[in-house]
């Protein structure tokens, strides 16, 4: 079986010490006031003291590396692609044009546009640190261990044990579009109504979806549309990404 | 053209359409080449962004930092680095670190400064120092330090120099919890958490306030092993949200519920007769003492009901010895904060849970020597500490931070007029900020040590810039971690120290040099490393392998056949020495003065990101906590016609801050919360300056009468709208 890199989250462990979100910062040169990952708090109502509901209060995250990514799908130059090997999502920065369009795509809202490089951004799973034998940044600080990385698919990596074991609560973040993530939590995952709705430009889909022939043609208005992203790009646009992906 | 070079081409766009779909599909299967291995060297070190010590292994790049990872060999951190330990990176390089020697030009606290050369920096340090010891005696100097590696050096100089005045940071924080468990059992524990069963926090917010490796062992313990926490805090922290069971404690009233658990199980006979009889001295008295201290009773004061405190405590027996009431560590919080921590170390004096799995353990053998030294004997001087015989228990060697303040304020009984600091910030963590702007106008000449211009840098006459942990060579260090470890860390530099900043040591021993003093440091750090680890010379080669040095000592069972060092020689439920002195040898409960109406408790406590007032200027930290709030119940809100985000100020009786209010259900009606390290006078602090509110500057100063330890939470505020 091929590859599936994942990340298998305990959200009962996290504490919410923020440990994960610093150093993927540091590693990842992740712009001030920009984020990569994050953690949910479960918004609840302070509860009747005495004996509280243990459910997890506090859910981390970051790009889940999905199944169905429709990342990839509204990406017009190809630079977000899905690696066959490994399962991951990945940024091929020397062809993002930073358009913009692969950010409302996301239901997880896990893609920003880098300020400094003025690309799309997300959570790589490190791989420069993974080339010299490290975990991720955030997976390796962890505290409690409450995130665990690896290949589920290889049954003696410590993601493939800790997903195995709990192969029958293993649970997802539910978005309006299921993009089939590749994050999973051991039981409950926190709160969950944040998962939205994937917002693919039409043009892009369309192109994927057709025959070779239509898809030229369909191609070529999501060029203009490229066109266009693309120049607000090089005017250095602050353009809100909603904005971006009505075309 | 490479692929990538021709897409950078501003025509990109256009070339891509002449190619359409065809180029596109290309596009979609192209791959970013695997990104190569950074050209990391790897190095040991441990962290100094809080008091833990992490064991970290720094990432470099010619010669510069590129990220702080944990060393997964260390054990007392359980391989663990948190935001603050990760945001190392952004204090090293900080840009408003200092940078040279700085003389003050104008009034104190004007930030007029002046660059000097080193030579005369030290030259006017060393002066200043003779001058002080000729006029005022020696003892008419302080010297003040704050938890680091090198700190024993001021000791060292300060006690070569002839004076017993010595304050650390600890009489803000921990003395008094300290003071209740050392005379209870002879020593102050490591509470073995991992392995406990039940436990109970109060007084303590582990999973916001990191301690290794007891925050990371309480989640270990309750997810994996089912131990149950249960939480009594003012506040819905975050440990109180994580907790089994949680209760919005009225502050102030730790010991009633403390003393009606002591009086359920003893009532219920539900301690080990025999473990008690042999270990502990006084079981009568204390039989006796709890009699009035019912559940009900407790109920009534803490506003938690009588059934839980009784079930808690049948509960807490039934999992005893693998049960405790954690120790606590930040105990700096009412006048009989001393007599409040004895009734937690009595409690667990009754669990029988001292030095066996899941309770409280001695400290363990670590293997490492102090290095002594004879110091000089000064005809001249004063006889005794400024502070000292004004509480009948002060650690000697801690002092009390605020009763030498009121001492120096009041000349009593003798002068002091010089003071040394090196890395601990009272104007920013001792309460009554006014007061310690009083004490430094009194000094004739202050000099601070420091990698920051922090407020007691800014209110100096010298500063001196320190190396960071990251640059510096320090002397070993022995760290206890519970069951994780008793072991040795050291720390080399890193990378070369940045500006012009210098050790303490170095600092030290060249001041010492240019007063006759200069055999007292006659030696280099790695001579000093030698001789600490003289009983365990394999230690520094293993810390040269792995990080960290562990000693195999035993664990449980230390005391079988072990007489405890208190006068009894047996755990001290009944303490006869305070007896003798006139102190309750059992704690009496009074409760805490009522909030006068229309005023609220201002209580302070911790957060993973704040180090006291060292991480809020901290850019990477920054972005986490941007500002402090004042969090308000939003009933107190309601009647004050506060609203979410409104300026309020927040007045005492020794000074008023402005900042926002968080309304929150978080918090108890009668009480008031805001975070420490916010609203510097330094305006070289670019992030803190000016930004939300200092606590430092409403907190009134009592303190506990035992130990001298600050009392934190007696502070009555008054809060309004601001009208902008
Ligand atoms: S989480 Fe969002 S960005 Fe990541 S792969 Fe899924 S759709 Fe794409
Ligand atoms: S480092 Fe771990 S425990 Fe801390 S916030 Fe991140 S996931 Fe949670
Ligand atoms: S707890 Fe955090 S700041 Fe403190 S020493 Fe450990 S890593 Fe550093």
């Amino acid at each position: 079986m091929a590859q599936q890199l994942a990340m298998v989250i305990d959200a009962a462990k996290c504490i919410d010490c923020k440990g994960c979100v610093a150093a993927c910062k540091v590693a990842n040169d992740v712009p001030t006031g920009q984020w990569r990952n994050w953690i949910k708090p479960t918004v609840e109502e302070v509860p009747i003291p005495g004996l509280l509901k243990s459910k997890p209060k506090f859910q981390p995250g970051a790009c889940m590396h999905c199944e169905n990514p429709t990342c990839v799908d509204a990406c017009p130059t190809g630079a977000t692609y899905k690696d066959k090997e490994t399962g991951e999502v990945v940024i091929n920065n020397a062809l993002c044009i930073g358009c913009g369009n692969c950010i409302p795509s996301c239901p997880y809202d896990a893609r920003f546009r880098n300020e400094v490089t003025r690309k799309a951004d997300k959570c790589n799973y490190c791989p420069e640190r993974r080339a010299a034998g490290l975990p991720p940044a955030c997976v390796d600080t962890c505290p409690t261990k409450a995130r665990v990385f690896g290949d589920i698919n290889d049954p003696e990596s410590a993601a493939g044990i800790l997903y195995r074991k709990n192969k029958d609560r293993l649970t997802r973040i539910s978005a309006r579009t299921d993009t089939k993530p590749n994050m999973f939590y051991v039981g409950d995952p926190g709160h969950g109504d944040w998962g939205g709705e994937a917002v693919v430009p039409a043009s892009m889909v369309a192109m994927k979806q057709s025959a070779p022939l239509i898809k030229g043609i369909v191609g070529l208005s999501g060029l203009g549309v490229l066109a266009m992203l693309g120049r607000q790009l090089l005017v250095g646009s602050d353009a809100e990404h909603k904005e971006d992906s009505d075309a | 053209m490479s692929r990538r070079d021709f897409f950078r081409a501003s025509g990109l766009v256009a070339a891509g359409a002449v190619g359409g779909p065809a180029l596109l599909g290309g596009l979609t299967k192209a791959r970013a080449a695997t990104p190569a291995a950074p050209a990391w060297e790897s190095k040991f070190s441990a962290c100094d962004m809080c008091f833990n010590k992490c064991g970290l292994i720094a990432q470099v790049e010619d010669g510069v930092i590129k990220k702080l990872d944990p060393n997964p060999k260390f054990l007392k951190s359980r391989g663990m680095l948190c935001a603050r330990g990760n945001a190392g990176l952004a204090q090293v390089y900080d840009p408003d670190r200092l940078k040279h020697p700085l003389l003050r030009k104008g009034e104190r606290g004007e930030g007029k400064w002046q660059r000097i050369p080193w030579d005369e920096a030290i030259d006017m340090a060393a002066q200043k120092m003779e001058e002080t010891r000729k006029k005022y005696t020696p003892c008419g100097h302080l010297f003040s330090a704050g938890s680091d590696l090198h700190s024993q050096f001021v000791g060292r100089f300060a006690e070569v120099y002839g004076s017993f005045n010595v304050t650390s940071h600890e009489s803000l924080c921990l003395v008094s919890g300290n003071r209740a468990f050392l005379d209870t059992y002879g020593e102050v524990p490591f509470p073995d958490v991992l392995n406990s069963k039940y436990i109970v926090m109060a007084g303590a917010n582990r999973f916001e306030a990191l301690v290794t490796p007891d925050s990371i062992d309480l989640m270990t313990a309750m997810r994996e092993h089912g131990c149950k926490l249960v939480t009594l805090d003012p506040r819905y922290t975050k440990t109180a949200s994580l907790s089994d069971e949680w209760y919005p404690i009225k502050p102030g009233t730790d010991m009633a519920f403390m003393l009606a658990v002591a009086h359920v199980i003893i009532g219920e006979k539900l301690y080990d007769p025999q473990w008690i009889e042999e270990k502990t001295y006084g079981i009568e008295q204390l039989t006796e003492h709890v009699r009035q201290y019912t559940p009900g009773f407790a109920a009534e004061e803490c506003g938690i009901p009588a059934e839980a405190i009784a079930r808690i405590a049948r509960e807490l027996a039934a999992a005893a010895p693998a049960s405790m009431i954690y120790p606590g560590r930040r105990t700096s919080d009412y006048e009989d904060s001393t007599q409040i921590r004895r009734a937690f170390a009595i409690v667990n004096g009754l669990l029988g849970n001292w030095d066996r799995p899941g309770g409280l353990l001695a400290a363990r053998a670590v293997g490492l020597k102090g290095v002594p030294y004879d110091a000089p004997w000064y005809d001249e001087n004063q006889e005794d500490r400024i502070d000292a015989d004004k509480v009948p228990m002060m650690f000697e060697h801690e002092g009390s931070f605020l009763v030498t303040r009121d001492s120096v304020l009041a000349d009593d009984p003798y002068p002091v007029r010089g003071w040394f600091i090196y890395k601990t910030n009272p104007m920013g963590t001792a309460p009554n900020r006014r007061k310690t702007i009083e004490m430094m106008n009194k000094m004739d000449f202050v000099t601070v040590v420091d990698i920051a211009m922090s407020d007691t840098a800014w209110y100096a006459d010298l500063v001196l810039p320190s190396q960071s942990y990251l640059e510096r060579l320090d002397p070993c260090s022995g760290l206890q971690g519970s069951v994780a470890c008793a072991c040795v860390v050291k720390r080399d530099p890193i990378i070369d120290p940045l500006y012009e900043s210098r050790s303490c040591f170095d600092i030290m021993k060249d001041i010492a040099g240019r007063m006759d003093l200069g055999e007292y440091f006659d030696f280099t750090i790695e001579e000093f490393r030698k001789k600490q680890t003289r009983e365990i010379p394999e230690a520094l080669e293993v810390m040269d392998r792995d990080g960290v040095y562990y000693n195999p000592s035993k664990v449980y069972g230390i005391y079988e056949g072990r007489i405890y060092k208190t006068l009894s020689k047996k755990i001290e439920l009944y303490n006869q020495r305070y007896e003798q002195m006139g102190l309750d040898p059992l704690p009496i409960y009074t409760p805490p003065t009522k909030v006068p109406k229309n005023q609220f408790r201002l209580v302070l406590g911790r957060n993973a990101m704040i180090t006291q007032s060292s991480t809020t200027n901290n850019a990477l930290l920054h972005q986490f906590i941007p500002s402090n709030t004042l969090w308000l119940n939003p009933d107190a809100a309601l009647s004050l016609g506060i609203k979410d985000g409104d300026l309020v100020e927040v007045s005492s009786s020794v000074g008023r801050q402005e900042l926002r209010a968080e309304v929150t259900k978080k918090i108890r009606k009668d009480t008031v919360f805001m975070l420490s390290g916010f609203n510097t006078l330094s305006t070289m602090q670019s992030l803190s300056h000016g930004n939300g509110a200092s606590i430092n500057e409403v907190l009134e100063d009592d303190y506990d009468a035992v130990t001298g330890n600050a009392s934190m939470h007696t502070t009555f505020v008054t809060v309004t709208r601001k009208v902008a």
